[in-house]
């Protein structure tokens, strides 16, 4: 076992039961290892098996074969303990995509203490979680709050909150921000963010909006339940026409560049965000039009 | 076709309680026959309580609502004919299938309004027709089915009463790229083949971009602008301070013009930025 993956497959094989109990593979033989404090982005169409990766990791769902590790430990072994479970879905948190479906309290700080709770933690340290829970998703003023009267994008914050409180070192965000209006959604990506980049919380987003997928450090395309493509978001959105079979679409900004490279106009460098390809662009085109 | 006209519309919710909020308010918009109006605006701006307004799902508190120029509520026992003139799809729609077929969903709507088993037919398989569904979908169980298709099965649904005008509620909300364009296709397929009006609420500025003519904004319940979508783009500012998004390509070519390259912001869509820049070339 490489000690060097937090999160490691091998040949991981996963299926599901149709009513007339015909079995649909979802996965495929699934070979991916993710480091600490990495930040990765899973990409994929409905149906692709994205959604079925993320409920393996923290025993959710239970594979047909193959084996997963984390941070060291086989969790598809028989002889798992309900202690060695209940440890794996404290290291691995996640967050789920409907924010009404995860709210479980009445008081939005009784909703973030309950992890912590079931954990048997001590009531001054579930405090102290608490309150840390949601100064770091920028909630604190809504501890007393109802959680149903929150926005779409606040009620994630909670529930990402609920998350922290039982101090995991990893995250999964399973199309978390599909619900939310572009408001929420940034409120959500920005705390994502800075859940890796500021406490070093392996991060696995599983997404369909290429937005999102260009603010990981790698970015792992699955398709018809196999890994198709695994890169920086630069190297994954250089194959428009790929992720285009995939299901995909690049960024409006990516595809401008990319159809004026093709056209011949040297523009070299990122071009995964607004602001990186205007750049690009200004450096190209700024002399001439100043001149 | 059908035109849609809002006069003066308002609505209070818990009204006379301490509670009550005004979700619209003064509400006046004209939606033209046979276009595609893309209605935006924050969570909370009061789209959705707008578009249950255009089949008399919602009734204002004050102001009218007029279709081809008659109030909807004119007669009140009358407004189940409405419903059929403008066939409205809610958000999440596919949590609404109930039947035991996607045949028999599709049709519970020309059932109940009392068409006789071969138009209800005939109306099923055009239905299904539009949003792509094959043929040996129609026995399936829709709780069989991906989240797209039951979408495309909820949509199916509305289309086969033939609406004149066909409002949707974040039709392609939640679904990934290829999916949101079959829904958007399908959407684009009804118009051109019958001449509906369409009305669209969408968080997506790419789609509104790509899809609509004219485009209304609502914020806290106010109507900010309307007008064309070229007319409403220009205007990015404005939609950003409310909470909004413009479409990507329009944020880069706002960067461009602010980092001194004389261009158009007033750009929407890849081919037209590309047209933008090639001027520069």
């Amino acid at each position: 076992m490489d000690n060097n993956y937090f999160i490691k497959t091998e040949s991981l094989c996963a299926s599901y039961k149709e009513d007339d109990g015909r079995s649909v593979e979802v996965l495929k033989n699934i070979n991916i290892g993710i480091k600490k404090g990495e930040y990765v982005a899973v990409l994929g169409h409905n149906g692709s098996g994205k959604s079925t990766f993320a409920k393996l990791l923290n025993m959710i769902l239970t594979p047909d074969s193959g084996r997963i590790f984390i941070d060291g430990t086989d969790i598809t072994r028989e002889d798992m303990t309900e202690k060695e479970i209940y440890d794996i879905r404290r290291k691995i948190g996640m967050v789920f995509q409907n924010p009404d479906n995860q709210l479980v309290a009445t008081i939005v700080e009784e909703d973030v203490a309950f992890g912590p709770e079931n954990l048997g933690i001590p009531s001054d340290e579930i405090r102290r979680r608490v309150d840390e829970a949601l100064a770091t998703v920028g909630m604190t003023e809504y501890a007393g709050h109802e959680p149903h009267r929150l926005s779409g994008g606040q009620k994630q914050r909670v529930a990402i909150a609920g998350i922290i409180a039982m101090m995991p070192e990893c995250m999964v965000f399973d199309e978390s921000t599909a619900m939310l209006d572009p408001v929420g959604r940034k409120e959500v990506m920005d705390t994502i963010d800075m859940l890796n980049r500021e406490r070093g919380i392996t991060v696995i987003n599983i997404t369909h909006h290429m937005n999102e997928a260009v603010r990981a450090d790698r970015v792992i395309v699955l398709n018809d339940g196999k890994v198709y493509m695994d890169g920086t978001p630069e190297e994954i959105f250089n194959e428009p026409y790929k992720l285009e079979l995939a299901g995909l679409e690049v960024p409006q900004c990516t595809a401008l560049i990319q159809e004026l490279r093709r056209k011949g106009v040297a523009l070299d460098g990122e071009c995964t965000t607004p602001e990186k390809c205007a750049a690009l662009l200004i450096k190209a085109l700024g002399g001439r039009n100043n001149g | 076709m059908a035109e849609i006209k809002l006069e003066n519309i308002s609505y209070v919710y818990s009204e006379g309680t301490p509670f009550e909020i005004s979700a619209l308010e003064d509400i006046n918009l004209t939606i033209k026959s046979g276009i595609v109006m893309g209605i935006i605006g924050h969570t909370g701006s009061g789209k959705s309580t707008l578009v249950q307004m255009l089949n008399g799902l919602v009734k204002p508190a004050s102001g009218r609502v007029l279709l081809d120029g008659k109030d909807i509520w004119e007669n009140p026992k009358e407004i189940g004919k409405v419903r059929f003139k403008v066939g409205l799809v809610m958000q999440y729609p596919e949590y609404q299938l109930f039947e035991e077929t996607v045949r028999a969903d599709i049709a519970f709507g020309p059932k109940n309004m009392g068409l006789d088993d071969e138009e209800i037919e005939e109306r099923v398989l055009e239905a299904a027709d539009f949003v792509g569904l094959e043929r040996d979908f129609l026995e399936k169980s829709p709780f069989d089915l991906s989240g797209g298709q039951k979408r495309r099965v909820a949509i199916a649904g509305i289309i086969a009463m033939r609406p004149e005008v066909l409002v949707l509620d974040e039709p392609a909300a939640g679904l990934d790229p290829s999916g949101r364009e079959t829904i958007m296709r399908s959407i684009m397929n009804y118009k051109k083949r019958t001449g509906a009006t369409i009305v669209i609420v969408s968080h997506s500025m790419e789609d509104m971009a790509k899809y609509c003519d004219e485009l209304a904004v609502l914020s806290d319940g106010k109507l900010l602008m309307t007008g064309d979508k070229k007319d409403v783009f220009k205007r990015s500012d404005e939609l950003v301070s409310v909470g909004l998004d413009i479409p990507q390509i329009t944020t880069m070519m706002k960067l461009l013009a602010d980092g001194g390259v004389n261009v158009n912001t007033a750009v929407y869509t890849v081919d037209d930025a590309l047209a933008e820049i090639y001027k520069l070339l």
